[in-house]
């Protein structure tokens, strides 16, 4: 206990801090190590955007002080930034992206409120059962899962899909080295692995419906499609929207599925932007053209965040008090 | 205790209610058997919820069928067609466990010497202990078996540190931030929740920046260095996590230790963490579970001798020689374990993990 009170009076001494300013000093040591490694990285990766930054020039220096002067790479200002705009292979990631973001989400949201009104019906029975039972790729880990994918879009004699497809009698797919196939199993494995989340938020919003209101448009002669558009429709937007924000920004920034799956192929076509960053980097050594493709993403990434919190009103915790 | 206490009187309810289940379906539809008989129940009805109920099965049993798929295809030895010999089949036709076998390898105590030294005299004490065989992967028909182990230590070695690193830095600032008043709280809160919405997106992004950052220090390939990026970028999520766990403590408990002349770490050592088992545990799982999981950035980084279990199997797709069956059975040895881990804290460490993002 003496060393705890004599530690307190020590730092009652440090001039700069406030007497009740001093509970500070307990959050800056994680703050501190989260800005050695995530924002440091940040800024050096603007850094390295300004140079012809590659292996045999970054890595150039000696010692630690070389990490400042970006090894011996030289500065170009803006031309990565010109040039990545200038590439059409960018313009084709960037639009695979949004693609994805967006086909992606559409399966999503279908699927998981198709799930989720199934296992809410009132018909159907052993439901809290199969929601537990439906919610379990969740804890799977996600090279786990994609892995499998991997497997059952497989070309291999194991392929799943393929010997689906020869049951019904058509023949095999080649999927992962066509474009729109390898495309359209991007979206299914995402769509796996999201929707335990989706179908969480969908059955907790579809439980707050108010019964009367089903029962009200029933009297009133609704059928059940009419009652899904006008009443279950509006009650459960707000959090399905607020589901598909956060999940639309998951498949922004999809890497594992198009990484594992066949990096992005067939011949680049389906790389989306955050692959297509990291291979210019690390695959074809262009640190700098690398770095500003990523800083690109980082910016819509950013500006996906901004919307959540301002709009989600994520933060609210923060500003009532 | 109270912690497990409470997991164990959640574990009998869940238990009777799974044992339950069949009884009451049985009662249940004994009831609307004799209502139908007896004209009380219109037929069609009880035919509706049947549809209902088997379409419903029929949903799950599609959206769950690859996790039955890879567990079948690791139960049979040579690989996951579903056809065989006898046509289509949705069982193995000859299920075995030596996928299995070659995932796990042998297990193998070996022999030790110890000699004790007498004192005084020249004697000493030897004992031989015996080689103690649990698993002989050889007896199995298994050679060269799968480098699970060595993936496993390379595992534990990345997760271990990454959980003290991490409870070292979260545990403190989330008191700080839950109790105290100082410059700047709102806006580091307001950061961390920023931050919790980045997710991995933003570390693969930087990713380049990290790299070769690391291979400049020249840590890049050291498992310490990946543990302590793993526990930074844990910090923002886990201190939300804790922070907003520890506010449902109520003050007057604190109060009242203070009244009784409770020194500050008094306070916080007798009050505040044993209250807040569940949140601690729920942030040592997520932490742990940070470094057991992650994939991109141990890719990047390590080398072959260093792979971790992710970065493993992702190994083994590549390789065309290992059977499906025995790719299966690694990435199960791997996955199953963590779902486990996942789905029990979720369901039995709830309060912990109720995301409190909304009510702060």
């Amino acid at each position: 206990m003496s060393t705890v009170s004599r530690l307190s009076r020590r730092l009652g001494r440090v001039p700069f801090l406030d007497q009740r300013d001093r509970s500070l000093l307990l959050v800056l040591p994680g703050l501190f190590i989260f800005s050695a490694f995530m924002l440091f990285p940040v800024v050096y990766l603007v850094g390295i955007s300004f140079t012809n930054a590659a292996p045999a020039n970054l890595f150039a220096g000696e010692g630690a002080f070389s990490v400042l002067t970006f090894g011996e790479a030289t500065f170009v200002g803006l031309r990565n930034y010109a040039d990545v705009l200038a590439d059409p292979e960018f313009w084709n990631s960037f639009g695979v992206t949004w693609l994805f973001v967006f086909t992606s989400v559409l399966m999503k949201i279908s699927l998981s409120i198709g799930v989720a009104l199934v296992v809410t019906n009132d018909r159907v029975r052993g439901r809290r059962l199969m929601r537990s039972f439906i919610i379990l790729p969740m804890g799977l880990p996600a090279i786990f899962t994609i892995t499998v994918w991997r497997g059952i879009f497989s070309s291999a004699e194991f392929g799943l899909v393929n010997q689906v497809l020869d049951l019904l009698g058509s023949g095999s797919v080649a999927w992962l080295s066509t474009r729109w196939p390898a495309f359209f199993a991007y979206n299914v494995t995402e769509m796996w692995l999201a929707y335990p989340f989706m179908v969480i938020i969908t059955v907790s919003a579809l439980q707050d419906v108010p019964e009367e209101l089903h029962e009200a448009a029933t009297v009133d002669g609704a059928g059940f499609i009419a009652r899904f558009f006008h009443v279950t429709l509006p009650a459960i937007k707000r959090p399905v929207l607020f589901a598909s924000i956060l999940t639309a920004a998951a498949s922004f920034q999809q890497f594992l599925i198009p990484f594992v799956f066949n990096q992005g192929g067939p011949a680049r076509a389906n790389e989306l932007i955050v692959v297509y960053g990291y291979r210019e980097a690390l695959s074809f050594s262009q640190y700098g053209r690398g770095a500003a493709i990523s800083l690109i993403a980082v910016v819509f990434i950013g500006a996906f965040m901004w919307i959540n919190v301002k709009k989600g009103k994520l933060a609210d915790g923060v500003g009532d008090e | 205790m109270n912690l497990l206490s409470s997991i164990g009187r959640k574990l009998v309810v869940d238990s009777k209610r799974i044992l339950l289940t069949p009884v009451e379906t049985a009662r249940d539809v004994k009831y609307t058997i004799e209502g139908v008989r007896k004209g009380e129940i219109p037929p069609h009805e009880p035919l509706k919820t049947v549809g209902a109920t088997i379409g419903a099965l029929l949903l799950v049993m599609i959206l769950l069928f690859p996790v039955y798929w890879i567990f079948q295809a690791a139960l049979s030895g040579t690989g996951a067609s579903l056809y065989s010999a006898n046509g289509l089949s949705l069982f193995p036709d000859e299920p075995t466990l030596q996928p299995f076998v070659w995932v796990v390898g042998d297990l193998v105590v070996p022999a030790y010497r110890i000699s004790l030294g007498v004192p005084f005299t020249e004697l000493a004490v030897v004992f031989n202990t015996p080689q103690l065989t649990f698993l002989d992967a050889s007896a199995h028909g298994v050679e060269n078996s799968s480098g699970f182990k060595h993936f496993l230590w390379n595992s534990v070695t990345v997760a271990v540190p990454t959980v003290l690193i991490a409870m070292c830095l979260i545990v403190p600032a989330s008191y700080a931030l839950s109790r105290r008043e100082f410059i700047f709280r709102r806006k580091i809160l307001f950061l961390y929740v920023l931050l919790t919405q980045v997710g991995g997106g933003l570390g693969i992004a930087l990713l380049i920046g990290l790299y070769a950052i690391y291979v400049q220090f020249g840590f890049n390939d050291n498992k310490l260095a990946l543990s302590v990026y793993y526990a930074a970028t844990a910090v923002p999520f886990n201190t939300w996590l804790l922070k907003t766990y520890m506010d449902g403590i109520p003050v007057s408990y604190e109060e009242a230790a203070v009244v009784d002349g409770a020194p500050p770490w008094r306070v916080v050592s007798e009050v505040i963490l044993p209250l807040s088992t569940a949140g601690l545990a729920t942030v040592f799982i997520f932490t742990f579970l940070t470094g057991w999981t992650e994939f991109v950035v141990a890719q990047t980084l390590l080398g072959t001798e260093n792979y971790t279990l992710p970065v493993g199997l992702y190994a083994l797709i590549g390789e065309y020689s290992i059977p499906w069956a025995r790719f299966s059975a690694f990435a199960l040895t791997f996955a199953t374990p963590i779902m486990l881990v996942y789905l029990f804290a979720q369901r039995y460490i709830e309060g912990g993990l109720s995301f409190g993002g909304i009510e702060g």
